[in-house]
């Protein structure tokens, strides 16, 4: 083999002068490679060697590194050629449809979607520029389920500028939307609030003085009837009327409950007294308290498990177990109570407590499940629910710390779930102060105080037969009569009132007759500012909510007289 | 691989082995651009050719060990062995007779 094609055929001093070169290059370490004229094998110098080897290790490094980056993101990462093949996809793109990363590789990428998907994409695709915003795409897991992505993808281009194809970023947006949802009821429910306090005060105003006339008049009617013979030629009116009063009367009271099952929601848990509630007793109570709903639809059967106390507030406890108990019996069809069952389950679960009622019942469609908690939804006739059960429910054991949730299969029946923490945070507690009873009625002498004149009428005609009764439509008023030294044995007070609150009027009173401050309870009216709220929770002066039962408004009376401290000073 | 910075035929012809991105080999290369660029700019041709891949061509060319710099124009063919840093020598061949 010829050593030299170049044109010249060189000197032997030539030659020599290219041997000392090379000599020299190989001694002083510039040299990298020989080439072995027999085998014509070009060999590397070991150093060369280590170097080129350490810079493929390096490019290893890097790649490992990129690898390392691609697989730690949260995100799906995937590339596909221009006919949406599959061409490398990250571990977790696959875990979050369910597959093995060589499961998807090679797949086209349509066809984890549906074909619905899959046309709007391509429709849209067509409008879309290049890329670079997320679009929100369905993805089909596996197991059939549709899984919520949000894909940013980006065109991949060749050396010549020539698509080969997309890389997408996918991120998994199912939780994403659940809190979103959430985030929507949650701001349902603090409208609902706002709007349950203005309802609540604008209502019980009126409803109360309703409620204490209709009592008054029927009073009336009853006394009439039985005190003047004369008057028995309107008997019959007289028995007549007593039937469309009562109905009144009994409209009337339904409204108060609705109004106060709605104040629910506008009320500040932290009001409310809490103390280590025994969980299956207050389930035991519930239970008899719906027992005449449960026992004609179902077998009631409990299963429980042993569960420490839990810190609520018991009486609202009893009511979240009894709506569930009434709307499990109301799920299972009437007059087969022996194929029917209503299981009661309790037991303890890493911190919190778990009550579960369950019943045979219709079971709740799932295109509806996603709204049973809220306000006014209800699949029930008129007048058998209004809407509020569950809602307030949800609300209830959400103030407590605690989740409810639900489990339907239409057809099957449904189990509703309570979870409740093991240690609330609500921690006041508030011990309500017994007044001791003692015999015999007393009159006494008593200031009411409101701006609301039908109010002040209805508490006149309520309390006139049995007290003296002073009425003054303002705080200012009463401040007048305090202060030039009429004495009450009893000033009864509307807590918000425009120009001087009851507050107000309080304050003034410690300061010029504080045997008569002591002397005030306040009549409310449900919707509270932060103020009157927070001076309810301080204060020991007691308060009567609107709208009142007279019978009960004159029973409070007599039982606040029989211990007040200040005698009457009227005759 | 070739250079043509200019559309003129160059006047200096240069080829230069080198074995694949070892070191001294990626030193030559700089070396011989920068020099090249300095002082022909615009009237050289520099090819690469990696000894790694064409091993025959090398042994044709009497290169037997990389980084080696050839002269192939003007003529008479001239040789430089090394890492091409001594620039005076190499400035020397490339413009000597």
């Amino acid at each position: 083999m010829s050593v030299s094609s170049l044109a010249e055929p060189r000197t032997l001093a030539q030659r020599l002068a290219e041997a000392e070169a090379t000599i020299e290059a190989l001694l002083s370490g510039q040299v990298d490679a020989v080439v072995d004229p027999r085998t014509s094998t070009p060999v590397l110098l070991s150093k060369a060697q280590a170097a080129l080897r350490q810079s493929e290790n390096g490019l290893r490094k890097s790649e490992e590194q990129y690898r390392q980056i691609v697989e730690a993101t949260s995100d799906g990462i995937v590339k596909i050629d221009p006919l949406a093949q599959v061409v490398f996809t990250n571990r977790r793109f696959a875990r979050l449809l369910g597959y093995q990363v060589s499961e998807i590789v090679g797949a086209s990428l349509f066809s984890f979607m549906s074909d619905a998907v899959k046309s709007t994409l391509l429709k849209s695709s067509e409008s879309r520029s290049s890329g670079g915003d997320a679009i929100d795409v369905a993805l089909r897991h596996k197991n059939g389920a549709e899984v919520a992505t949000s894909i940013t993808a980006t065109v991949l281009v060749d050396d010549a500028g020539m698509p080969v194809g997309h890389l997408a970023v996918v991120r998994d947006v199912t939780e994403q939307m659940k809190l979103q949802s959430q985030l929507m009821v949650s701001d349902r429910m603090a409208s609902v609030g706002t709007l349950a306090a203005g309802v609540a005060h604008e209502i019980n105003n009126p409803l109360a003085a309703v409620i204490a006339n209709l009592d008054y008049v029927s009073e009336q009617r009853r006394l009439l009837l039985d005190a003047d013979p004369a008057l028995r030629l309107y008997e019959s009116f007289l028995t007549d009327i007593k039937g469309p009063l009562e109905d009144a009367g009994e409209a009337a009271r339904r409204v108060r409950l609705i109004v106060r099952d709605l104040k629910v929601f506008a009320r500040s848990p932290e009001e409310e007294p809490t103390s280590s509630v025994s969980v299956t007793t207050t389930l035991e109570s519930a239970m008899r308290m719906a027992w005449n709903e449960l026992r004609h639809r179902a077998r009631l059967v409990k299963d429980y498990g042993p569960v420490p106390e839990v810190q609520v507030n018991e009486a609202r406890l009893v009511q979240v177990f009894l709506n569930l108990l009434v709307n499990s019996a109301q799920a299972v069809p009437e007059g087969s109570a022996d194929k029917n069952e209503i299981r009661v389950t309790t037991r303890a679960e890493g911190n919190r407590v778990l009550v579960e009622v369950s019943d045979t019942g219709v079971g709740i469609p799932a295109a509806i499940i996603g709204r049973i908690f809220d306000p006014f939804f209800t699949t029930k006739l008129a007048g058998v629910g209004t809407g509020l059960g569950l809602a307030i429910c949800k609300r209830l054991v959400t103030d407590m710390g605690g989740e409810l949730s639900v489990a339907s299969e239409v057809g099957k029946g449904s189990t509703f779930r309570v979870a409740l923490p093991l240690m609330s945070a609500l921690t006041t507690q508030k011990v309500p102060s017994i007044r001791p009873a003692l015999a015999s009625a007393r009159r006494g002498r008593i200031l009411v105080v409101d701006d609301e004149e039908l109010i002040v009428r209805a508490v006149e005609r309520s309390l006139g037969k049995e007290h003296d009764v002073v009425a003054t439509m303002g705080a200012r008023e009463a401040l007048a009569l305090c202060a030039r030294g009429d004495a009450f044995d009893l000033i009864l007070c509307d807590l918000m009132m425009p120009d001087m609150t009851g507050m107000d009027l309080h304050a003034e009173l410690i300061q010029i007759a504080p045997e008569l401050a002591a002397n005030m309870v306040f009549l409310t009216g449900g919707a509270f500012t932060p103020k009157a709220r927070e001076f309810l929770a301080v204060t020991s002066v007691e308060h009567i909510e609107k709208p009142f039962e007279p019978a009960n408004l004159r029973a409070f009376v007599q039982r606040y007289l029989r211990v007040s401290n200040v005698p009457a000073l009227v005759t | 691989m070739n250079r043509s910075p200019g559309k003129k035929k160059p006047s200096l012809v240069l080829r230069l082995y080198v074995a694949g991105n070892a070191p001294n080999s990626v030193r030559a290369i700089s070396n011989a651009q920068a020099v090249c660029d300095e002082h022909f700019a615009a009237r050289y041709e520099l090819e690469i050719v990696d000894l790694l891949d064409h091993p025959h061509r090398a042994l044709s060319d009497g290169v037997i060990v990389t980084p080696t710099l050839i002269r192939l124009s003007p003529l008479p063919v001239q040789k430089v062995i090394g890492t091409l840093s001594d620039t005076n020598r190499l400035l020397l061949v490339l413009a000597g007779q």
